[in-house]
């Protein structure tokens, strides 16, 4: 027998068992059944049948001396605890030393129940359990990659009745009903040098997750109903796809320090799809395709930079590109167009500090939530990514992103109560604890990277987006299961900054001569207080659809700089109080459609005759409808007030106090549908202010605004019109007469419609406050009415 | 106090014109870019298009309120404030039009040059608005009125219009307006 038959004899017996178990099973296979399996070397046709139940008080892997537990081990029947799991493997060898393996696997639980650190024994990073039924074959072939002596392996399987859940402290977060059907052929796997290659060059698949569930009931466990009630668990949604991938994988030996593992990979994804659902409504990503590469992964059982024990992951590289050919969502499947996501991972200095990539894994989660969580210290630095979105055929791109950050993030799953003095929520809680970190972006290109950095962000400002944002953040956010109706997600969050220094206009961080100090107007000195209570987010038929039940927040910018973020002039400190209820928001599909740019006019010809030019922006785009509910003050904390103050005296450092200055107050300003329609003795609040921003990418008009060059050089007068013309040396020309042909090449802009509507705005007061001569008030009352404000802007580059 | 709190804020209008087209262009182009040397912080946006208000009418329908095309009624907004305590109220009453632009740029940048010498002493940050050349009005109006109440929906509602406001056609606004602060924030 040479040594490929008796590995295939090996194989004959112990794979059927291995390969559809997971590592530690494979001793418990070998104690009940080898003996009696010696003697079927070269047979063909063999059929194993096995009920197994496994535990299995302590699993532990040691490095460099550190070790990491998995306790209460189990692997038996999904529904009865002290069950077995029924296992059929159907062994044949065939006549070119090929091992076919056909197996069934049913009605399975894979679990355990703590993941603990030997350094922290007294943490858990909680359990996780995988139930599932299999189908499937396998075939093992002699010969890997194209001059190697490993093995080939086809590997085609369904599962069934899957189900994925992670649980903390009694409550649980599981995938329900899971699907999933593989093919992978031709798969390698070879040693090279001290490398262990597995190479897929085809991986297809489909899957579909009935529900995504949550349990709050500590006598649930892995069970979509209720164990009290009998009622199906509330789930955030379903989730199906399918992809075709092509991989690659490198294991070496070896960790960050000493012992440990090293995994090099690529994946290319040739193609795929993924739909969300939520009571039959579908958000699609499709005809998604890229790449990712991971080079130098470490895994370590090691300290992180508190000294705290941690599972370490630390990455040398990674890069890749991301492609979703389209975002669909609402009833009638629009789609908001092309996104293109591109991204390098690797260490580098921000703002002074280096950072690397590094996720340390340790138990515990929220000190108050019990003693199963997740705690991942972490780190990150993203060197340069692009994101790029078109619609209609036309680009913009978001151009120099990059992020950086350090700090814990915790994991519970966690039930509404309050615990330990903390309140806790209903729900995935993902914790937030001193987290410093910031992101920038050099600027928005429109048509392609080769074009002008230009501003045009400013215009997402309404959205919440800033250009660049550094900050200091502690807080939670806990996503609990059911929408507004049925599924969907429900948001209950406390928000925390500091030092914080957001741009409402930047200039490029790098223009083409190196990284400068970015310039704009600066939040600076910002910290931040926000609370949402149950926000509800669901795909409509219209869209995806956020309300909020109640949210009120605190924005203190200590100085509003001009030019430099930090040393900049300022004009004072500003607080904005906010305090909504029943707000909301709906993205939707589509942009501004026909649009008079300039004029008045429903119709092409009456814009035209008023001075305005008849666009037809396309199908494609994005519309945010928002609805803010202003209430009126309930207390000092909850209250819609915005206050200007300048003046201040300084302390011995020579920083402002805040508060000792003079102060411009705009206080208790509320919105109303101008009545009390209800007489319920209280004026009705259900309009609001609402405003709908569509967005386009889409071509404009741009005049010179003076004689001469520009500032790129080009000649021109005053009054030309831009054409874009990549013949000329600077992709431009300038036109007095520009002829039809030359209007179709008109520049790319950033094209912005809104729409602001309210019923009644008031003001109840205004007063001006000195610092020893207290308040006074110098405007008794402002009530606006009945406005309609409708503002379609354009960016580009300035010429 | 109002003094004191303001003069942080000061506006260098080193080119505003809000004339008839061609009237003041000699004068803006002795202070334009071109003679002002280096400039710091490129980028920014050059933003055209239009702002209407209650083009059709606004979102309130009642005894007072309602669509353009009823004309018994008032299709406008209407912006209302009082500086006394239980006193009447100013109003700015039926505000609707449309005025469009295009070519109002938006930057942050440094001077340290031009200006006659008083750049070089400058040398700091401003937010620059470079102005259109050209806004076009179309249909802006509006009435001064002073009122008994905020809501002319409220009992014992009276109104006085004082005078109307109406402007159409086309206005040359030339130069940068430049903003920066100064004094103690």
């Amino acid at each position: 027998m040479n040594s490929r038959d008796r590995f295939l004899y090996f194989l004959s017996v112990a794979a059927g068992v291995t390969l559809v178990f997971p590592g530690p099973v494979v001793a418990e296979m070998q104690r009940l059944d080898d003996a009696d399996l010696a003697g079927i070397s070269g047979q063909s046709g063999i059929t194993l049948e096995m009920d197994v139940a496994v535990t299995a008080d302590r699993l532990s892997y040691f490095d460099d001396g550190n070790g990491v537990h998995l306790e209460d081990l189990r692997i038996g029947s999904v529904t009865n605890p002290d069950g077995r799991a029924f296992h059929r493997v159907k062994v044949d060898i065939t006549d070119d030393a090929t091992l076919n393996l056909d197996y069934l696997v049913e009605d399975r639980r894979i679990e355990f129940g703590d993941l603990r650190l030997a350094g922290a024994p007294g943490l858990s990073m909680g359990g996780v359990f995988f139930d599932h039924s299999l189908e499937g074959h396998l075939r093992i072939r002699p010969g890997g990659a194209p001059g190697g002596s490993g093995y080939t392996f086809d590997s085609a399987y369904t599962m069934t009745g899957g189900r994925l859940g992670y649980r903390t402290n009694g409550n649980e977060f599981f995938l329900d009903d899971i699907t999933l059907d593989v093919e992978a052929l031709g798969v390698t796997l070879d040693v090279v040098g001290d490398t262990l290659r597995l190479a897929a060059p085809r991986i297809v698949g489909s899957y579909n997750v009935g529900a995504i569930r949550y349990s709050g009931n500590p006598l649930n466990h892995g069970h979509s109903r209720d164990a009290t009630t009998g009622a199906l668990l509330p789930s955030y949604g379903s989730i199906s796809g399918a992809f075709d991938l092509t991989t690659a994988t490198d294991i070496q030996a070896g960790g960050r320090s000493g012992e440990g593992l090293r995994i090099d990979h690529e994946t290319t994804i040739n193609s795929a799809h993924f739909i969300y659902h939520d009571d039959g409504n579908a958000l699609a990503l499709r005809q998604i395709s890229g790449y990712y590469r991971v080079n130098d992964l470490r895994l370590d059982v090691t300290d992180d930079w508190q000294g705290r024990p941690a599972l370490g992951l630390t990455l040398g590289r990674m890069t890749g590109e991301v492609n979703i050919g389209a975002i669909e969502m609402g009833s009638n499947g629009h789609s908001l167009g092309e996104v293109n996501v591109s991204f390098l991972l690797e260490d580098r200095e921000f703002e002074g500090r280096y950072y690397t990539n590094a996720l340390y894994l340790q138990g515990g989660g929220h000190p108050d939530a019990g003693s199963q969580g997740l705690r991942l210290a972490t780190e990150w630095s993203l060197n340069q990514a692009g994101l790029s979105y078109t619609e209609d055929g036309n680009r913009v791109i978001f151009s120099g992103l990059q992020s950086w950050g350090h700090g814990d993030i915790t994991v519970n799953v966690t039930r509404d109560e309050i615990r330990n003095g903390t309140r806790f929520y209903d729900g995935l809680r993902i914790g937030f604890e001193g987290v410093k970190a910031g992101y920038r972006i050099n600027g928005l290109r429109v048509g392609d990277e080769d074009a002008p950095l230009q501003g045009g962000t400013e215009l997402l400002l309404a959205l919440g987006f800033y250009p660049a944002y550094e900050f200091e953040l502690d807080g939670h956010m806990t996503l609990g299961a059911g929408g507004a109706s049925g599924e969907g997600i429900t948001i209950n969050s406390d928000i925390q900054l500091r030092n914080g220094r957001a741009a409402l206009i930047a200039a490029p961080y790098d223009a083409g001569s190196g990284e400068v100090g970015q310039k704009g107007l600066w939040l600076s000195d910002l910290s931040y207080d926000g609370h949402i209570r149950d926000m509800t987010v669901d795909v409509t038929e219209e869209g995806l659809a956020f309300s909020t039940g109640e949210s009120w927040s605190t924005l203190d910018v200590g100085n509003l700089r001009l030019g430099d973020k930090d040393s900049g002039q300022s004009f004072g400190r500003f607080v904005v109080q906010k305090y909504e209820t029943g707000s909301g928001l709906t993205i939707v599909p589509g942009g501004s459609g026909e649009v008079c740019a300039g004029g008045v006019g429903a119709t092409a010809p009456a814009c035209v005759a008023s001075g305005g030019m008849w666009q037809d922006r396309g199908d494609e785009g994005i519309t945010v409808r928002m609805k803010q509910i202003l209430a009126e003050a309930a207390d000092d904390s909850r209250k819609n007030a915005f206050i200007w103050e300048t003046n201040r005296e300084t302390d011995g450092s020579g920083q402002t106090i805040n508060g000792t200055g003079t102060r411009l107050v705009f206080n208790d300003i509320h919105t109303s549908d101008g009545g009390d329609f209800d007489h319920d003795g209280f004026d009705d609040n259900t309009f609001g202010v609402r405003t709908d921003v569509s967005i386009d990418v889409y071509q404009t008009r741009v005049v010179k605004k003076v004689d001469g060059p520009d500032s790129l050089g080009v000649p021109g007068s005053r009054g030309d019109e831009k054409i874009m013309d990549a013949s000329a040396a600077a992709g431009y020309r300038y036109e007095s007469a520009p002829s039809s042909a030359d209007l179709e090449n008109r520049p790319l802009g950033f094209a912005v419609r809104a729409q602001t509507r309210f019923k009644e705005l008031s003001i109840n007061n205004v007063d001006l406050v000195h610092p020893v001569g207290g308040a006074q008030t110098a405007v008794y009352g402002v009530k606006m009415q009945n406005f309609d404000i409708k503002a379609n802007l354009t960016a580009t580059p300035i010429p | 106090m109002m003094t004191v709190a303001t003069t942080n804020v000061l506006l260098l209008l080193c080119a505003l014109a809000l004339s008839i087209p061609g009237q003041s262009a000699a004068e803006l182009k002795r202070l334009d870019d071109q003679a002002l040397g280096a400039v710091a912080g490129q980028g920014g946006i050059y933003l055209s298009g239009d702002v209407s208000i209650n083009e059709l009418g606004g979102p309130v329908e009642n005894s007072y309120f309602g669509r353009c095309d009823d004309e018994t009624r008032k299709c406008g907004a209407r912006f209302a404030y009082r500086l006394k305590e239980n006193g009447g109220w100013m109003v700015l009453d039926d505000i609707r039009g449309n005025f469009a632009f295009e070519g109002l740029t938006l930057r942050v940048r440094t001077i340290d040059s031009g200006f006659g010498g008083d750049g070089v002493l400058f040398r700091a940050d401003v937010l620059e608005l470079g102005l259109p050349n050209t806004v076009r009005f179309n249909d802006v109006r509006f009435k001064i009125a002073a009122s008994s109440t905020a809501r002319p929906t409220d009992p014992g509602f009276q109104q006085t219009d004082i005078f109307s406001v109406g402007m159409r056609g086309e206005v040359v606004m030339e130069g940068n307006l430049l903003v920066f602060p100064v004094g103690k924030p």
